[in-house]
């Protein structure tokens, strides 16, 4: 579970200083890099990637004022390189700790499954009449074909957009990035609710 | 992207758990400081997740996505949000299920003429007869699917620039474009059972090259046609771009290889056909 990090704020002065000098810059760096170091802790089958990424971010803090000035190269591989430690002190999922959150305490019953299917299927609504028209229209058009014609499709269509096949993948993977947060949310807002 | 970069093909063999610690460092060191490197790795990852979600991996790569993608309730939750997506847009195209007709109640049953009640246990019977072949018609798709996708990864692993190097080839044919050479007779090439790989040498005759270059393999008769991206050109004497096929896909007939070259910013040139013949 991700922790309350906090940061001081001159420690986080110097880290975003030494990620960019533009401020804006800087902060937007410091956001991807943080999904960034998620992804990695969960590609490496890590248990709470969450938190070990605020982990990184800790354990940076605490040194960025004299690394900065000695470390050589682009700043994020000194992140890199806290993380791979990390990866070698962490249990593995399923091996030696178990997430809470991963946790059965029980199956849950149908008439939950079934709330639950019907909740995401409100929230994927919601979301999708939310979507920009052309983003909708090409995640639509990206998936509504049959498994025999998907390839050749999606090749037509990175052939229409003017990019490639590689290109479209990306632009799918992050549109339903998109889609996923807003259904999470979306979910979280519907079961306080209840 | 800095030094080696990574190939379509080893990229889904790091998203599956499947490369060494030190080349998996490599890989996540360049995620994270290359952009282009990021983009591979995202577009590798939503082919995996696509073939997932068709079910066209193998038993072994299911096993390895479910274990990698597909462990945490965060992961799985995010694995049925895609599926979610997917069936939206497959209904939205007019491919909604039809739902089932509500069973008869005996009341019902009882009021339908004596005829209805005879042709009942025959229409159940063609039902599930059609319902059998359906399924069977599903499995061949499937089956076939897998077929193709399994050549697809084998093509790509076929083509990529250390295969190309390091492994002679053992038979090669060097074509050039249908426009080129419209006066010459059409290249043909005899497949006997000792060939495995062929390789195909494309001459490039276009002025501008381009970083990169992809090929569209059209086999004789309606079969489906394979795509292999990021070829590069070779420029000994003159230039040519390399592609190698195993010999059991390529059917007796007419087959064309179509050439594509792929700017910086995935803008395309005209392409360029060649054709050959293939004879036993």
């Amino acid at each position: 579970m991700p922790r309350d990090l906090v940061i001081p704020p001159k420690s986080l002065d110097e880290i975003l200083d030494w990620l960019h000098p533009d401020r804006d810059h800087a902060g937007e760096i410091y956001v991807q890099l943080r999904h960034d170091l998620t992804k990695i802790f969960t590609w490496n089958r890590c248990a709470d990637p969450d938190g070990l990424t605020d982990e990184v971010f800790d354990r940076v803090s605490r040194k960025v004022h004299g690394v900065r000035l000695t470390f050589e190269g682009d700043p994020k591989l000194y992140f890199y390189g806290v993380a791979r430690n990390l990866v070698k002190e962490s249990p593995k999922r399923a091996k030696r700790q178990v997430s809470l959150e991963d946790t059965d305490l029980r199956a849950p019953e149908a008439s939950t499954q079934d709330e639950v299917a019907h909740m995401r299927e409100e929230c994927l609504n919601r979301c999708l009449q939310d979507l920009d028209p052309e983003k909708k229209e090409l995640i639509l058009s990206y998936y509504a074909k049959d498994k025999q014609a998907k390839i050749d499709y999606r090749s037509e269509m990175a052939r229409e957009l003017g990019i490639t096949v590689e290109t479209l993948r990306v632009r799918i993977h992050r549109l339903r990035g998109t889609i996923e947060t807003c259904i999470e949310r979306c979910l979280d807002r519907m079961g306080q609710k209840r | 992207m800095k030094e080696e970069g990574a190939t379509d093909a080893l990229l889904r063999q790091f998203l599956l758990g499947r490369v060494e610690d030190e080349e998996r460092q490599r890989i996540e060191s360049l995620f994270i400081t290359d952009s282009q490197m990021k983009d591979k790795v995202l577009a590798a990852e939503q082919k995996l997740i696509d073939d997932y979600l068709d079910d066209c991996l193998t038993t072994a790569d299911k096993e390895a996505f479910l274990l990698f993608h597909g462990d945490t309730a965060a992961q799985r939750r995010k694995l049925e949000i895609a599926r979610s997506i997917q069936e939206w847009a497959v209904n939205r195209t007019g491919k909604t299920p039809i739902p089932a007709t509500p069973p008869l109640s005996l009341w019902d049953r009882l009021r339908l003429p004596k005829k209805s009640i005879l042709i009942l246990p025959i229409a159940a019977t063609a039902a599930v007869a059609i319902v059998f072949a359906l399924v069977w018609v599903n499995n061949r798709r499937t089956e076939r699917n897998r077929e193709f996708l399994a050549v697809q990864q084998e093509l790509a692993q076929l083509n990529t620039p250390s295969s190309l190097r390091d492994v002679p080839a053992e038979v090669h044919l060097t074509l050039k474009p249908t426009v080129v050479r419209s006066v010459e007779s059409q290249p043909e090439l005899l497949s006997r059972p000792n060939i495995h790989i062929v390789e195909l040498r494309l001459l490039w005759m276009q002025e501008k090259d381009y970083p990169s270059y992809q090929a569209v393999v059209r086999r004789a008769g309606d079969g489906q046609p394979y795509t292999l991206d990021n070829l590069t050109i070779e420029k000994d004497g003159g230039k040519m771009i390399r592609i190698r096929v195993p010999a059991r896909i390529l059917t007796r007939g007419n087959n064309q290889i179509e050439l594509t070259g792929v700017a910086a910013n995935g803008s395309k040139s005209s392409s360029e056909i060649y054709s050959f013949f293939v004879s036993e």
